[in-house]
């Protein structure tokens, strides 16, 4: 899947994370987040994944997270990258 | 439930609770939202351009989702208007709230904490960050409406006095001369000075976010606050990213808003690790060389006086057909002014 236009997805709040994603040459992912001390890794890997798994190899990905877990941060990268893949 | 005021009767609501909150109600912003639970607004705030502002939260509703909620409504909006750095002013007691929305505090400065939402200030010092050289370091900041030879010999004295010197232009654009022209002639009037590199100054110095008042050209409380707000940023932000100890600017006799604006760089930027440094004005035999002086004689039409005040490069673009509508303009506010 390839990132034509801007994208985004989720809320600001407590336990959610806000996705940007737009197109880029190469793949950047730009995290953001209230537990990253704790939990960039784990953040990172899990948005890698879910990456990997549709196919996007370039584009600003960028995140605001407030503390969600594994299953919102797929969903709303998922929601995002639909938003920005064109019709 | 969260919709976007409209009505006069949802504005006026806000306003009362924006008020009740301790916060000064300011009428010009580009949308305002508002949260409702059963049918009470429980918390407001608006947005005008990059900056969130008058953002109020009933008291029994704080803690909990309502900030995020609201804040989620002008973002988006905000990234539909194509901003993607947002700023907020807010009270230092309050920051820690935006910080844990992922906003970063640029700067606090007693009264007020100025925050700023998406990597914008890290992003725009490494693109700058190409650009940084070794050795003793000094910046000037000028808005140059236009460049004139008053900004020649700041700069020229400043660039004799340290080893680079980064002269920053003012990118918000609310002066005469847009900011591609002002730079373009920087540009152009620095060019055989070795040492010295041009930046765009971008959102964070004399600018919309961090010192609006400016382009206002008043002296209140409340202009005095973004001048620290501004000259903070500056020092613990700016200077470090480029390794810069001096701060050069020139003497202001008539303008109390830009004295005061030095006043408070001396105040804030030695603490800082920055020097600041006053170059007294040159003078003409027609008084002290000023941009204002050179916006009037455009005005009067007297483009043969200019040659005194301006350097060939910016004389050349002031008489070119491409300056024909800023001298129109300035010549319809003098006749204005008559």
């Amino acid at each position: 899947m390839k990132i034509v236009k801007k994208g985004q997805a989720g809320t600001m709040q407590s336990s959610d994370l806000m996705v940007t994603v737009e197109p880029a040459d190469e793949l950047v992912i730009d995290i953001q987040s209230t537990v990253k001390k704790q939990f960039e890794h784990l953040i990172r890997a899990k948005l890698e994944e879910v990456l990997a798994r549709c196919g996007v190899t370039a584009g600003k990905i960028g995140i605001s997270d407030r503390g969600a877990l594994d299953y919102a941060i797929e969903a709303r990268l998922e929601a995002a990258l639909q938003r920005a893949g064109g019709e | 439930m969260i919709a976007e005021l409209l009505s006069g009767r949802g504005v006026l609501e806000a306003r009362s609770l924006i008020e009740r909150s301790g916060l000064s109600f300011e009428a010009g912003f580009d949308e305002m939202f508002g949260l409702y639970e059963a049918g009470q607004l429980v918390a407001a705030g608006a947005r005008a351009g990059n900056i969130l502002k008058m953002l109020a939260v009933e008291p029994a509703y704080q803690g909990g989702a309502a900030l995020g909620e609201l804040v989620t409504s002008l973002l988006n909006r905000a990234r539909t208007a194509g901003h993607e750095s947002l700023f907020i002013y807010t009270k230092p007691e309050y920051a820690t709230s935006f910080e844990a929305l992922n906003f970063r505090l640029l700067a606090s400065q007693g009264k007020v904490a100025l925050l700023e939402y998406g990597g914008g200030l890290n992003a725009w010092l490494a693109g700058c960050r190409r650009a940084a050289q070794d050795g003793l370091a000094g910046a000037v900041v000028m808005n140059c409406n236009p460049f004139t030879n008053g900004h020649r010999y700041l700069v020229e004295t400043a660039a004799s006095l340290v080893d680079t010197l980064y002269l920053f232009v003012v990118r918000e654009d609310r002066s005469i001369f847009p900011f591609d022209v002002r730079f373009k002639l920087v540009e152009a009037g620095v060019r055989d000075i070795d040492n010295v590199i041009v930046l765009d100054s971008s959102s964070y110095i004399v600018s919309g976010a961090t010192f609006p008042t400016y382009f206002l050209k008043q002296d209140d409380p409340v202009a005095r606050i973004q001048m620290e707000l501004d000259a903070t940023v500056f020092g613990t932000r700016i200077a470090p990213a480029f390794g810069i100890t001096r701060r050069f600017v020139g003497t202001e006799p008539c303008c109390p808003l830009t004295g005061g604006y030095n006043e408070a760089m001396k105040r804030i930027l030695p603490g800082l690790g920055v020097e600041v440094v006053e170059v007294e004005r040159i003078q003409v035999s027609s008084g002290v060389i000023s941009a204002s002086r050179v916006r009037e004689l455009i005005g009067m039409n007297e483009l043969s006086r200019l040659e005194e005040f301006v350097p060939p490069t910016t004389l050349a673009y002031l008489t070119s057909d491409a300056a024909a509508p800023i001298r129109k303009k300035l010549q319809m506010k003098t006749g204005a002014n008559l």
